[in-house]
């Protein structure tokens, strides 16, 4: 899978990974305390957060495991960095990235429009209830609350990974620095970029 | 004593792999006395195998120990069996004993797994780590080599941080009041951020394929990182404890 890689390609994703770490782990602090507060439900409103690396790289560079790789890669640093949910972290993160992936591999890697990023944030969400419900023992709870939580994950997956996701790697587009990326040779013909001012 | 380094110097794939099996192992126990035996017994290992700085440990466990207790009521308030006998009314509300055991049970699962991740970061180091993923679990090198790549900017990167934030304040950007102004706003920190990743990421890879970097597997490494029996003992001794406290959750309840 890595062959048709390009080096920079993969350095990308590992330093966007840095960024998104750091995020991800601001967010594990900030979903901890809530949860004391309103238990296990404090997650799921912000849960898209842990997503949006994995919609960035794929939209930026478009390649076939963009999504898995970035997702994967941004927990190991996060394991790396060293923090109380430990090595599932890269668990968590395989099998999240493995939901975005579905998405854009149901699209065949060619359309990276809004809604498909929206779906691969859905994607995301999806696998990841799935898993959480086996690991943090969504079993024992009520069905009810239970819809209550998939229902504001997977909204949390399409709004804050798929469209923050795409209003983030647009507002970096515009600053010039995706030059050499497919982002640029892709949108480049059909789109007009704006010329904002950014930083 | 110098068991006491024993989990620092024990093969990182190994313990990864052991702390994922006792953490996907202890999801299906659903007593509260399972997780609760391996909690216990996870922090007895600690205490025998390694110097882990337990100041450090417990302003890790605080945050944690909040989570226990939201699961702890949510589970109160929305168990999915309220059979058994009740134990405890408050109004119209009423506690089963299936219930408090079950609620008791995930917040003890939240500690056990917390400090099973402990052990895990507090006694490995983070480029051995990457190294050995690398020479025990055939990571591919472009990847193991983008991640340390990726680790060393890490000062950097908060730097940065904090470098842009300054840039704002200076000209007079503030901070926000409502939450989702201040998630938007976080785009004027990120784009900066972001941009600047970009740029030093396509720096490192041109300065690594200039040294002759390709990718692919070698031979002989310049750390190598091996496996020897002690890895296996220690492997055995968690698995041991697993096992235990598995079969000790179901004889106690």
């Amino acid at each position: 899978m890595l062959k048709s890689w390009k080096l920079k390609e993969v350095v990308l994703m590992s330093v966007f990974a840095v960024v998104f770490a750091v995020v991800y782990l601001l967010f594990v602090q900030v979903g901890n305390i809530w949860a004391g507060v309103i238990g296990p439900i404090a997650y799921e409103w912000i849960f898209g957060i842990w997503f949006i690396v994995s919609i960035i790289c794929a939209y930026i560079i478009r390649k076939p495991g963009a999504a898995l790789l970035s997702e994967t890669m941004a927990a190991m640093i996060e394991v790396m960095i060293g923090n109380a949910v430990g090595p599932r972290l890269i668990l968590t993160g395989l099998v999240q990235g493995l939901g975005a992936e579905a998405a854009f591999a149901a699209t065949g890697y060619k359309r990276y429009d809004w809604w498909v990023l929206c779906l691969a944030g859905v994607g995301s969400a999806v696998f990841s209830f799935a898993y959480g419900f086996l690991v943090s023992g969504y079993a024992a709870l009520d069905p009810s609350l239970l819809v209550l939580m998939f229902t504001l994950r997977v909204i949390s997956g399409a709004v804050i990974a798929g469209l923050g996701g795409k209003y983030l790697s647009d507002g970096l587009l515009a600053t010039g620095a995706l030059r050499g990326y497919s982002i640029s040779r892709d949108t480049g013909k059909n789109h007009k970029i704006k010329g904002e001012v950014i930083g | 004593m110098t068991s006491r380094t024993w989990l620092h110097d024990m093969n990182p794939s190994l313990k990864f792999i052991i702390v994922l099996v006792s953490m996907l192992t202890l999801a299906w126990f659903f007593n509260p006395w399972t997780p609760l035996l391996f909690f216990l017994g996870v922090i007895l290992l600690q205490l025998l195998f390694s110097r882990v700085n337990w100041k450090v440990w417990s302003l890790f466990m605080i945050p944690i120990a909040f989570t226990a207790i939201g699961y702890l009521w949510t589970t109160l308030l929305f168990a999915a069996d309220t059979s058994g006998h009740v134990i405890w009314t408050w109004g119209k509300f009423e506690v089963t004993n299936t219930q408090w055991n079950t609620a008791l049970s995930l917040s003890f699962r939240v500690f056990a797994f917390s400090s099973m991740s402990l052990l895990f970061a507090l006694t490995t180091d983070p480029v051995k780590f990457v190294m050995s993923l690398m020479q025990q679990l055939r990571l591919s090198p472009k990847l193991a080599y983008g991640v340390m790549v990726g680790y060393q900017f890490l000062p950097v990167v908060k730097d940065e941080f904090i470098l842009i934030r300054h840039a704002h304040r200076l000209r007079g950007v503030g901070e926000e009041k409502h939450v989702w102004q201040r998630l938007l706003g976080m785009r004027r920190l990120l784009i900066p951020l972001l941009a600047g990743a970009v740029r030093r990421a396509e720096r490192s890879a041109f300065a690594m394929e200039a040294r002759g970097f390709t990718g692919e597997r070698r031979s002989a490494y310049y750390e190598p990182i091996s496996i020897n029996a002690r890895d296996w003992l220690l492997a055995t001794i968690i698995m041991v404890l697993l096992i235990g406290s598995g079969v000790a959750g179901f004889l106690l309840h």
